[in-house]
């Protein structure tokens, strides 16, 4: 970072070994919007809650889940600013890689690149760490894939995975629910049911969203309509 | 803390250190390398329902055609497609880096692209160069304003057009549009004077030859005629067949089997670790 007061790297080590600052990253994450992946046996659905700070803000104004590629889609829990820039430099990524393989990217290549730029953000001058924990959904030749990233910088794929406030409980849900052979209806209406065990308030296609990508390798957000008709199976 | 740093200009862009050089080589007579170039005749029109593009397919070295079939209508977004003229190496990398800038515009925006904005990145890159990028560019799409169709010159400077042409062949082929154009043409009318306006091209100019490719775009989508039009077809094989003369006599026929021979060490030591 060069000439200034703040060129050493605000990420330091602690006696005990710790990174004090991604742990507090960490925190940041967990106190962040529930949000959670599902790989399912023919694609792969992602959910988060959008709840808005009040009711008078426009609520098609906000987007959680975000394409990274046709074939690639990412949520987060966290600060939704640091999202942001995460999406425009992987999306900046993806871009290069095709430009110069003339390929899609590969999501696991995707990934790895992500989580290079956040793992910089821990050991640069003057920067902090990301307060953001991505799930990234793909569907390339290798089938369909989960992949979570945390602000230090590590990935690991999941079957299912979530992030966020609830944690603890979607997750026990999750691993009570999942199966190996589940279709991509089936993980959608798994993955409404694990966000309605921690909803405070009414669930409906206005306050959560959901992303899907299946053997057509287009990754696309329902629809609050779309959303209403799953949340209407379920019921 | 000061530190002294030295000011370094910004790295990128060409570089003209083997300028001088080249012209002390030219003055001793050695000719530069030849390069490939699309003679090309390139040509563009707005009819009733969007916009037609219409390219050559020959491109040349010097005075060899270097490829006879080779695609000069590029991809620039889903609604928005460049014909190139000029040096292809140019042509080519110059529509690929904006179609990349064009894709992320998309994502940032939400948006289908603009055929302006590709426009306006074109001409800035182009005129950075300041003609040195030799890519002389058709380029049409359909979006939300309308169909449109511009050409752009190396220099960076460009038109806005009912129909255009360009390339080696864009006298030629003018002289069809400017006698055959009116507004309002079908979808058919269009193709057939575009296919006219390139033939015209092909037969009458030595840069353009080989097959009519044709893009249509419109509000609903594109169509990508690859070789509309084969005016030129190469017939490879010999209608007779190929027969070698059989005056040849053999006198000798000996044949020697190659045999192999592999020696066997009993009792060697094995490789070190």
């Amino acid at each position: 970072m060069g000439d200034s007061q703040y060129s050493f790297s605000l990420t330091t080590f602690s006696p005990s070994g710790k990174l004090v600052q991604i742990e507090h990253a960490l925190t940041a994450v967990g106190s962040g919007q529930t949000s959670l992946g599902i790989k399912a046996a023919n694609g792969v659905v992602i959910a988060t809650e959008k709840k808005l700070p009040s009711i008078l803000v426009d609520e098609t104004s906000v987007q959680k889940i975000q394409c990274l590629t046709p074939n690639i889609g990412v949520v987060y829990s966290g600060m939704g600013p640091d999202f942001r820039v995460l999406v425009r430099k992987s999306r900046k990524q993806a871009e290069q890689y095709h430009r110069l393989y003339k390929e899609p990217i590969p999501v696991t290549q995707l990934v790895r690149e992500t989580a290079a730029v956040m793992q910089e953000f821990t050991q640069s001058g003057g920067v902090r760490p990301f307060g953001v924990s991505l799930l990234v959904a793909g569907y390339d030749d290798n089938g369909p894939q989960l992949y979570q990233v945390d602000p230090s910088g590590s990935y690991f794929s999941w079957k299912a995975s979530a992030m966020g406030k609830n944690v603890s409980n979607a997750k026990t849900f999750l691993e009570k629910r999942y199966t190996d052979d589940m279709e991509l209806d089936d993980a959608v209406h798994t993955a409404i049911l694990t966000l309605k065990e921690g909803f405070e308030g009414q669930i409906s296609g206005k306050n959560i969203e959901i992303g899907i990508i299946g053997a057509d390798k287009k990754f696309r957000v329902l629809t609050p309509a779309e959303v209403d008709d799953y949340l209407a199976e379920v019921e | 803390m000061s530190k002294s740093v030295i000011e370094m200009p910004p790295k990128g862009g060409f570089s003209f250190d083997l300028c001088k050089r080249n012209e002390m080589l030219a003055k001793k007579g050695v000719s530069p390398p030849s390069f490939r170039k699309t003679g090309t005749t390139i040509v563009g029109l707005i009819f009733q329902d969007g916009v037609i593009l219409g390219a050559d397919t020959r491109a040349t070295e010097g005075p060899i055609v270097c490829d006879k079939n080779c695609e000069k209508i590029h991809y620039m977004a889903p609604n928005i497609y460049c014909c190139g003229a000029g040096t292809a190496a140019d042509t080519e990398a110059v529509t690929d880096m904006v179609s990349s800038q064009l894709q992320l515009h998309r994502y940032h925006t939400g948006r289908e692209s603009r055929v302006v904005t590709a426009l306006t990145l074109l001409k800035r890159h182009l005129f950075n160069y300041q003609g040195y990028v030799s890519a002389a560019l058709v380029l049409g799409g359909v979006d939300v304003t309308g169909p449109h169709l511009h050409t752009i010159y190396p220099h960076g400077s460009t038109d806005t057009l009912p129909f255009a042409t360009m390339g080696s062949g864009s006298l030629a082929a003018m002289a069809v549009f400017e006698s055959k154009y009116k507004e309002g043409l079908t979808r058919d009318e269009g193709i057939k004077l575009v296919t006219e306006a390139i033939c015209s091209g092909i037969f009458n100019d030595l840069g353009s030859g080989s097959n009519v490719d044709i893009c249509v775009i419109t509000k609903g989508g594109k169509e990508y005629l690859r070789n509309h039009l084969q005016p030129n077809p190469r017939t490879y094989t010999s209608s007779k067949g190929y027969s070698f003369p059989k005056k040849t006599e053999v006198l000798l026929t000996k044949i020697t089997p190659l045999k192999e021979k592999v020696e066997i060490i009993e009792g060697g030591d094995a490789m070190e670790e």
